[in-house]
C-alpha cells in the first residue's frame, strides 16, 4: 500500500477530519477526568455516597444481564432457526425498544407496574417495582434485552444448522445438540452480547429514572449519582461518578472488539 | 432393508414429491441428480431432521418415520465436513459414543479403530480447522462409521475435495464399504461416482426419482431425456416419430433417422457420441442411418477427441487421435456419420 507514500488532498483531507475527530473526542473526555485536583478525585472516588453507587449498580446490573441472557436465548435462537406465523412482526417487536426513547420505555413500565391492575396486584403480593431497586433491574432488562437478542441472534445465524442436524443423528436430543455444539459455537457472540448488555445496562439513566426514580442512597445508581450532584453542584462527586463510568465503557469495550463481531448490534 | 415410500415434503425452494425407493442391505446405493433436485433434504428426511409431509420410511420392517434422529441407527455425512471445530478429531469421532454413555477407555479404542480404517490415526489430537479437506472428511466419516449405523448417509462427501484426493477417498469409500458391509446412499453429481462405487443408482430431478437401476441400465438406457442429457448424452434431438412394421422413422427437421420401438408422436431421440462412427466416405454396412456432411469442429479432448460432422443436424462422435490422423479429418472437410438402429435411444417427449 502506497497510503503514506503519496499524499493525495483527498486522503489528507479525510485524515485530519478523522484525527481531528478522534482528538476532540479524546480531549473532551480527559479533561472530565482531569478537571477536579487528583486528591479530590479520589476522595470523591471513596465516599460512601459513590461507594454505594457502585455497589448498587454492579449487583443491578448484573441481574439484569443475567435475565436478559435467560430470556434473549431462547427468542434469538427462535428467531434465527424457526419459522413460524408472524414472524416478521415479532423482529420488528423485538427491535422497538431499540429507537425506543428510554424514558418512554420508562414511563410505560411505570405505568404498567404502577396504577394498572397488574401493578397493584404485584404490589399486594409484596412486589413494589416503582421507586425500589427492583424497578432498577426491572427498567434496564426492558431497555436492554433487545441488545442482547440481536447479538444472541446473529451468533446462532452463523452457526450452520447442519451442526445440529450431525449431533442429532450421533445421539442428541434437540436440548444436548444445543448444549453440546450450538451453545459451545455460538460462545463469543454470547460473551459479547453480555459484556455489551452490561455495559448498557450499567450506564441507563432514562428508564431507571422513570420507574425507580432518583432516591439519594436507595435507587441511586452511578448515572443516577451522576445527575442528581450535579443538579445539587457537588461536581466533584458527579465527576466520580462519570471517571467510574468511562472506565467500565472502555473496559467493556475492549472485551467486546476481542470476542468479536460487532455486526448486528447496532 | 431401508424403504421409501411415496415420500413427500416441501420446503419452500426444495421439496420432494412422492419419492419411492428400496435399498438393501448392504447395497452402496448412489442418488444422482442436478442442484437443486431435492437429494440434501430426501437424505435429511431419511435422517429424520425433518418429518415429511406424508409417506413413511421403514428401516428392517420398523417404521421410523417419526422416529428421532438420535433413534435410526442412520449415519450422516455432508459435504462440508461439519466437524464440531471446538472439538478435538478424537473427540469428534468419539461423540456419537459418549452421547452412549459408553464406557471412556471403550471409546478411545473405538475412536482409534475407526481412525485408523480411514487412515487419519495420526491426526487425533488436532482440531479441525488444521486438518485439509481430504482429512476432515475422513474424520467425518469416521465419527458417522464408528456407531455401526444401520444406514451411512453421504451428502456429496467427494464434492468439495481437490481431484486427486477425491480419487483416493472414492477409493477409500469402497474399501471402507467392503470391510464394513454398511448399506451406504450416496448422493452425488459427479458421473464418475457410479462406476467406481454403486451398486444401484437412482436419479433424482424436481423432487422425484425419475430411474433405478443398475449404473449400465441407466448409463445404457436413461429413461427421459434428463437422464441422457445428465449422464454424458450428447447427441439429444427431438421430432416426431412414425412406427410402421415394428420400425420408426423419427424426422428430426433435417433428417430422418430409424430405429426400432413403438413410441409414436413427439420424441426426442439419444445417440452416445462413442456409438457414432465417422468415415471419410459413405460405407456398406449393416447399419441404418448413414449421413454425409461436413467437419465442423474437431477438439482434443484428453487421450479422445470430440469431434462435431454436421450432416443436417451436428452430431457429436468420440474418436482417437490416431483415427483423426488416418481418416485425416480436419474443420471443413468432408466426412460422414454412422450409428445403428439400436444405439439410438428414443424419450418421450
Amino acid at each position: 500500500m502506497d497510503t503514506f507514500s503519496r499524499p493525495t488532498p483527498f486522503k489528507i483531507l479525510f485524515l485530519v477530519i478523522l484525527f481531528g475527530l478522534i482528538g476532540y473526542m479524546a480531549v473532551v473526555l480527559a479533561g472530565l477526568v482531569a478537571y477536579p485536583p487528583l486528591p479530590a478525585l479520589v476522595g470523591s472516588l471513596a465516599s460512601p455516597e459513590i461507594v454505594a453507587a457502585v455497589e448498587l449498580s454492579l449487583v443491578t446490573s448484573a441481574v439484569s444481564t443475567a435475565l436478559c441472557i435467560l430470556a434473549a436465548v431462547p427468542v434469538a435462537y427462535s428467531l434465527a432457526r424457526f419459522s413460524f406465523p408472524g414472524k416478521r412482526v415479532a423482529t420488528t417487536l423485538m427491535n422497538l425498544p431499540l429507537t425506543l426513547p428510554p424514558l418512554v420505555a420508562g414511563v410505560a413500565l411505570l405505568i404498567f407496574y404502577g396504577p394498572s391492575t397488574f401493578g397493584k396486584m404485584l404490589s399486594s403480593l409484596g412486589f413494589d417495582v416503582v421507586y425500589t431497586p427492583l424497578g432498577i433491574i426491572v427498567a434496564q432488562f426492558f431497555v436492554n434485552v433487545p441488545y442482547m437478542i440481536r447479538v444472541t441472534r446473529s451468533a446462532f445465524e452463523t452457526i450452520n444448522p447442519r451442526y445440529e442436524h450431525v449431533a442429532r443423528t450421533l445421539g442428541c436430543t434437540e436440548w444436548g445438540a444445543f448444549r453440546q455444539v450450538t451453545l459451545p459455537l455460538a460462545k463469543n457472540g454470547l460473551v459479547a452480547g453480555l459484556v455489551i448488555t452490561w455495559s448498557k445496562s450499567i450506564g441507563e439513566f432514562g428508564a431507571v429514572l422513570m420507574l425507580a426514580g432518583a432516591t439519594r442512597m436507595k435507587t441511586e445508581t452511578l448515572p443516577i449519582a451522576l445527575f442528581l450532584n450535579m443538579s445539587t453542584g457537588d461536581l466533584d462527586l458527579a465527576i466520580a461518578a462519570s471517571v467510574i463510568l468511562i472506565a467500565i465503557s472502555m473496559a467493556s469495550l475492549l472485551i467486546f472488539e476481542r470476542c468479536g463481531d460487532s455486526r448486528g448490534i447496532f | 432393508m431401508l424403504s421409501i415410500r411415496d415420500l413427500s415434503l416441501s420446503l419452500g425452494e426444495f421439496f420432494l414429491a412422492g419419492v419411492d425407493l428400496t435399498v438393501a442391505d448392504g447395497e452402496y446405493f448412489i442418488v444422482l441428480g442436478p442442484t437443486g433436485a431435492g437429494k440434501t433434504i430426501l437424505l435429511e428426511t431419511i435422517a429424520g431432521i425433518y418429518a415429511p409431509d406424508t409417506g413413511t420410511i421403514t428401516l428392517d420392517g420398523r417404521d421410523i418415520t417419526r422416529t428421532d434422529p438420535k433413534d435410526r441407527g442412520i449415519g450422516m455425512v455432508y459435504q462440508d465436513y461439519m466437524l464440531f471445530p471446538h472439538l478435538t478429531v478424537a473427540a469428534n469421532i468419539g461423540f456419537g459414543l459418549l452421547q452412549r454413555g459408553v464406557d471412556p477407555a471403550r471409546i478411545r479404542e473405538a475412536v482409534r479403530e475407526a481412525a485408523d480404517l480411514l487412515g487419519i490415526g495420526h491426526l487425533l489430537d488436532r482440531t479441525p480447522g488444521t486438518l485439509s479437506g481430504g482429512e476432515q472428511q475422513r474424520a467425518a466419516i469416521a465419527r458417522a462409521l464408528v456407531l455401526r449405523p444401520r444406514v451411512l448417509l453421504l451428502d456429496e462427501p467427494l464434492s468439495a475435495l481437490d481431484a486427486v484426493t477425491r480419487d483416493r477417498l472414492r477409493k477409500e469409500l469402497r474399501a471402507v464399504h467392503r470391510a464394513t458391509n454398511t448399506t451406504v446412499v450416496h448422493i452425488t453429481h459427479h458421473f464418475e461416482d457410479i462406476f467406481a462405487l454403486a451398486d444401484r443408482v437412482a436419479v433424482m430431478q424436481d423432487g422425484k426419482v425419475v430411474q433405478t437401476g443398475t449404473p449400465d441400465e441407466v448409463f445404457r438406457k436413461p429413461a427421459t431425456e434428463f437422464v441422457a442429457a445428465f449422464t454424458g448424452m450428447e447427441n439429444v434431438y427431438c421430432g416426431v416419430s412414425r412406427v410402421k412394421d415394428g420400425e420408426a422413422a423419427i424426422d428430426l427437421g433435417g433428417i430422418v433417422i430409424r430405429t426400432v420401438t413403438d413410441i409414436e408422436g413427439e420424441v426426442c431421440v439419444g445417440i452416445r457420441p462413442e456409438e457414432v462412427i465417422v468415415s471419410r466416405e459413405p460405407f456398406e454396412s449393416s447399419a441404418v442411418n448413414a449421413f454425409s456432411g461436413t467437419v465442423t469442429e474437431v477438439r482434443q479432448n484428453g487421450i479422445f477427441s470430440r469431434v462435431v460432422v454436421d450432416a443436417g443436424l451436428p452430431f457429436v462422435a468420440v474418436l482417437t487421435r490416431q483415427s483423426i490422423a488416418r481418416l485425416d479429418l480436419a474443420e471443413g472437410g468432408p466426412a460422414s456419420v454412422t450409428f445403428k438402429a439400436s444405439a439410438v435411444h428414443v424419450f418421450v417427449r
